[in-house]
């Protein structure tokens, strides 16, 4: 375990937010939605499947993404999840939410 | 705050939804993550890697898959139900694999609660709950009791109060209804329900007026007569009725919730208020007096007012009256006075019950303690497998909740079947005992108490292993872990607990010590073999003396012609039933005055045979025969004691002793043996010196009269069931219409004297039973822990060469130190209460020093034999064995 590169952390509850902006333009599988991450973040946000997995299950859990099999781009079976009403509903939420404390956070280390 | 509670029941939504799909789920979930794993060996493919790492590469890059696994399947369960689950199965696991431990546990719990339940309850709803009638708290009872002129003057001089008055109640002959029968009636004032706020159900109340002297032709009857004797008809209401031979109209019927002084009541009639009429009026019956507050005055100034206007009535009699006349008289809440009697039996049983709850206590915290302790290498295991102390205190807090559940739903059973048991041992006529049922709040107090004790114990001792080094509690092991703290404790309860049994005990034996002196107490009559029953005609058939002598005669004649009859004979009062009738007298050489009026003396008509069928013994001069008659010169005879205190010293044959409105001295010819008139611990109660004894033919009430109600005893030769249908017909055979009391044997009726008594004791014995019970268990439970922790420790000293009576001398000697710190203790505390028991004790001190002695002797032997179990295993421990262990 010892030898794992540490990566560096996702700020705590963003993860969430992070996946579903990530389905807002399209389905996606889960091997997918971590290679995005990695892409668009120039290899900052490396999710990890321990993390990622049970994140998409409680989004499931909670109405926000709906899942189902399709053909993956080398014609296998892969899962693709897509965001439900409720998902953009809550992603807008999250957004402002999220836009509020980092606005806030920014004022504090700008500060004189 | 909606938000979050609307999304956790879409997720329970889903997670229902999708319980029996759950397998899909996981299949999904194993898939999609094989998947994964195969784009990620194709991207590092991509990326040139060596292929033999790929594999490696990928499985380390994907870290913790089934942690991942268990993660996500986590999401769609009911977590805390399925663990709930869990931990209670795994609880049931743990009490079916010790099933002493949880019979004790649950039988503890259950005595508690179910004792204290009951008990608490029945308080509750006798001496707590409000009485059923308006405003309760501003009724009162004057103190003492007084006669009806009392009432005009309180009535008129009171300010702090309206003044009602009721007589406890007597017993009427009400006649023209198919089988005449008795009935026991009041007398009421005409303003007694209005000052009760007690509302008739039918007809009419009683209205100002009819307690004048011929408008008091009335009567309300209560719900039951009502029922049982006229058939509920509602038609009744304004008819006449025939109560002691004299016509009154049923004016009103109580509805069923109402009773006073007590359900025996069965009708009431105006107190007639007639000062014309002066034995009516100031001397036969003396009547208590309640009053209702008015508005703003408080019981303290009723009770100034009271002792006021005592002491200016008393000036007012028309006869000499003792100075100290009620002097003492004083206003309490009706509701104290009410169960004055019972009140103190109560409370002793709720004391002793109380401390049943804490020896139980003790006894679950102790077990639990020592449960805990055993377990700390379990807990410890867990902890270190990594549970969290969360999870552990879940896992031990479902455990004593399980326990104190089960516990306490047996201890609610129990409660009820106690409380229908105390409740067959009052009075039945208790106002009130009908509605006594479990009560709710009280139930849940007990029990949180227990619980709170099972949870504090249980628990507590069981964290802190989990809290203290890990690696030390597992390698040590359970065999020689020494929670010092706790055991220490552990010994305080248990000898706290044989403290209690040994007060519990103590008070158990001088009551029982105090029923036996009752029951073998000198009654001074032989009630063996003699039937009785009871013959009430109306007084008015006494108006010729001589016809009721005749007909009482004749009664006597017959009975004694019945085949395995020996004897009979007449007597107003039979000893021991309740009844005692008074005779204010005058004594020779005890001239009344002011300060010293008449004494009321205990007052026997008899036919001739009568001392001779009780086994009374004459000590001096004659006994009555028949020429003692109507014409004859008038004589008495009096009890020993009654001679021993008017003339000390001197014989009392020829003295002289008369009824105080006579004019003519009756002369002293004989001297009988006490007998216990009163109650079996008392010939007579204290304000009444003496007893008579007057011939029939001869004897007069207070107001002249001859009784007309007297009681016929027959001695049988044999116990013969068939002699007690023909002395019935026999009794009915002389007039229909003359009410006859059922046959009662006078044995039954002596020990019936005492029924309330003993059962009382019995009540007591059981808790003090119990407690003991609980205390050896706690004991043996303490001893047996002790040996078990101490295994290693005897193994050694055997191996190296102590005795196997060293062993165990060695344990008897642990267990009695505690049992002796607790009996010690439990001595101390008994000398000092139980002379809170002294109204129930009899011949005995409340100290006895023999009691003390074999109390605690018992105690003790007690305490010796549950340790000589531990004792015993401790002597056979195999050292080989016990050192080999860890």
């Amino acid at each position: 375990m010892g030898e794992r590169l540490k990566q560096p952390e996702i700020l705590p509850g963003t993860l969430d937010l992070l996946i579903l902006r990530t389905l807002q333009s399209a389905a996606m599988h889960g091997y997918g939605i971590a290679q995005r991450l990695k892409q668009v973040s120039d290899d900052v946000l490396q999710v990890g499947e321990s993390s990622l997995y049970p994140a998409l299950q409680r989004l499931l859990l909670n109405g926000w993404v709906k899942a189902e099999w399709g053909a993956s781009e080398n014609n296998r079976r892969a899962r693709y999840y897509t965001l439900t009403t409720a998902g953009r509903k809550q992603l807008a939420a999250e957004r402002e939410e999220f836009a509020r404390v980092i606005g806030a956070i920014h004022k504090v280390l700008e500060m004189a | 705050m909606s938000r979050s509670v609307c999304a956790s029941a879409i997720r329970n939504w889903h997670r229902l939804v999708l319980v029996w799909r759950r397998g899909q789920l996981y299949r999904d979930l194993a898939e999609e993550l094989e998947v994964h794993r195969s784009l990620k060996e194709r991207e590092y493919e991509l990326a040139g890697f060596p292929p033999e790492n790929i594999v490696e590469l990928a499985e380390r890059e994907m870290g913790n898959i089934t942690l991942a696994k268990e993660e996500s399947r986590d999401m769609w369960r009911f977590l805390s139900l399925e663990r709930l689950a869990q931990d209670v199965r795994y609880a049931v696991r743990m009490f079916a694999r010790t099933p002493v431990f949880t019979s004790v546990a649950v039988l503890s719990l259950a005595l508690g609660i179910g004792g204290n339940a009951a008990m608490f309850s029945l308080v509750n709803t006798l001496l707590i709950r409000p009485l059923p009638y308006f405003e309760p708290g501003r009724l009162v009872r004057i103190g003492g009791v007084y006669p009806r002129a009392a009432l005009l003057f309180f009535q008129q001089h009171a300010r702090t109060m309206d003044v009602a008055a009721v007589s406890p109640g007597s017993e009427f002959n009400l006649t023209g209804q198919g089988e005449a029968i008795r009935v026991v009636g009041s007398y009421a004032s005409a303003n007694f329900f209005s000052v009760l706020s007690a509302p008739v159900a039918r007809g009419r109340s009683f209205e100002p007026g009819d307690d004048t002297p011929g408008r008091d032709g009335v009567v309300i009857l209560s719900d039951a007569l009502w029922k049982t004797k006229f058939g509920s008809d509602p038609s009744i209401v304004g008819r006449a009725i025939l109560l002691n031979g004299v016509h009154r109209e049923v004016v009103g019927i109580m509805p069923p919730s109402f009773s006073f002084l007590s359900s025996r009541v069965q009708a009431w009639v105006p107190m007639r208020l007639d000062p014309s009429n002066f034995l009516e009026y100031w001397a036969s019956e003396f009547v208590p007096l309640v009053g209702r507050l008015r508005a703003g005055a408080s019981t303290g100034q009723a009770q100034g007012e009271v002792q006021r206007l005592v002491a200016q009535f008393r000036g007012t009699f028309p006869y000499p009256m003792a100075r100290d006349w009620n002097a003492d008289a004083g206003a309490i809440p009706l509701q104290q006075d009410l169960m004055g009697d019972i009140r103190g039996r109560l409370i002793i049983l709720l004391s002793a019950v109380c401390m049943v709850l804490l020896v139980a206590c003790a006894n679950i915290a102790s077990l639990l303690l020592s449960r805990a302790t055993t377990r700390r290498k379990e807990i410890a295991l867990r902890a270190a497998l990594g549970a969290g102390r969360a999870r552990i205190a879940r896992q031990l807090l479902t455990e004593s909740v399980l326990l104190a559940l089960v516990g306490g739903g047996s201890g609610i059973l129990l409660g009820m079947v106690a409380l229908s048991i105390f409740k067959s041992l009052l009075p039945p006529s208790t106002p009130g005992l009908a509605h006594a049922s479990i009560d709710w709040q009280v139930v849940g107090a007990v029990a949180g108490l227990a619980l709170l004790t099972g949870l504090g114990f249980g628990i507590a001792p069981a964290l802190s292993a989990s809290q203290t080094s890990l690696t030390e509690a597992i390698k040590t092991g359970s065999q020689r872990s020494t929670a010092t703290i706790w055991n220490r404790f552990r010994t305080w309860l248990i000898a706290g607990e044989i403290a209690l049994t040994v007060i519990l005990v103590v008070s158990a034996g001088l009551l029982i010590k105090s029923l036996y002196s009752l029951s073998t107490a000198k009654t001074g009559f032989n009630p063996g073999r003699i039937l009785t029953i009871r013959i009430s005609p109306n007084q008015s058939a006494c108006a010729q003396r001589a016809a009721c002598v005749a007909v009482y005669d004749r009664i006597v004649e017959r009975a004694r012609s019945l085949s395995g009859v020996v004897d009979a004979a007449v007597i107003n009062s039979i000893p021991l039933d309740g009844e005692l009738p008074m005779l204010a007298v005058d004594v020779e050489d005890h001239p009344k005055d002011a300060a010293h009026p008449s004494p009321m003396f205990w007052f026997g008509a008899i036919s001739p045979a009568y001392l001779r069928v009780m086994h009374i013994p004459l000590l001096r001069g004659r006994a009555f025969s028949r020429s003692d008659g109507e014409k004859a010169a008038r004589v008495l005879m009096i009890s020993e004691s009654t001679g021993r205190h008017f003339w000390p010293g001197q014989n009392p044959i020829g003295k002289h002793i008369k009824s105080a409105d006579e004019r003519q001295w009756r002369t002293v010819v004989g001297v009988v043996g006490d007998v216990r008139q009163y109650s079996l611990s008392k010939a007579l109660p204290a304000w009444v010196p003496g007893a008579v004894y007057m011939p029939y033919a001869q004897s007069a009430r207070q107001d002249g009269q001859i009784p007309a109600a007297m009681t016929l005893l027959v001695k049988t030769a044999v116990d013969s069931a068939h002699l007690e249908k023909e002395i019935l017909k026999l009794a009915r055979d002389q007039n229909p219409n003359v009410p006859v009391g059922p046959v009662r044997q006078l044995d039954q009726i002596v020990s019936g004297s005492i029924s309330d008594f003993r059962s009382t004791i019995r009540v007591f014995i059981t808790f003090a039973g119990a407690a003991l019970l609980l205390a050896a268990i706690g004991i043996y439970g303490l001893m047996s822990y002790w040996v078990t922790q101490r295994t290693y420790e005897i193994g050694v000293r055997v191996a190296i060469g102590a005795s196997r009576q060293r062993v165990v001398s060695a344990v008897l000697a642990q267990g009695l130190r505690v049992s002796l710190w607790g009996i010690a203790g439990g001595v101390l505390a008994a000398l000092a209460v139980t002379r809170f028991l002294a109204s129930l004790l009899y011949g005995i001190g409340a100290t006895d020093p023999f009691t003390f002695a074999v109390v605690t002797a018992f105690v003790l032997g007690v305490a010796v034999a549950a340790t000589t179990f531990p004792a015993w295993r401790a002597a056979r421990i195999d050292p080989a064995k016990s050192l080999r262990v860890d």
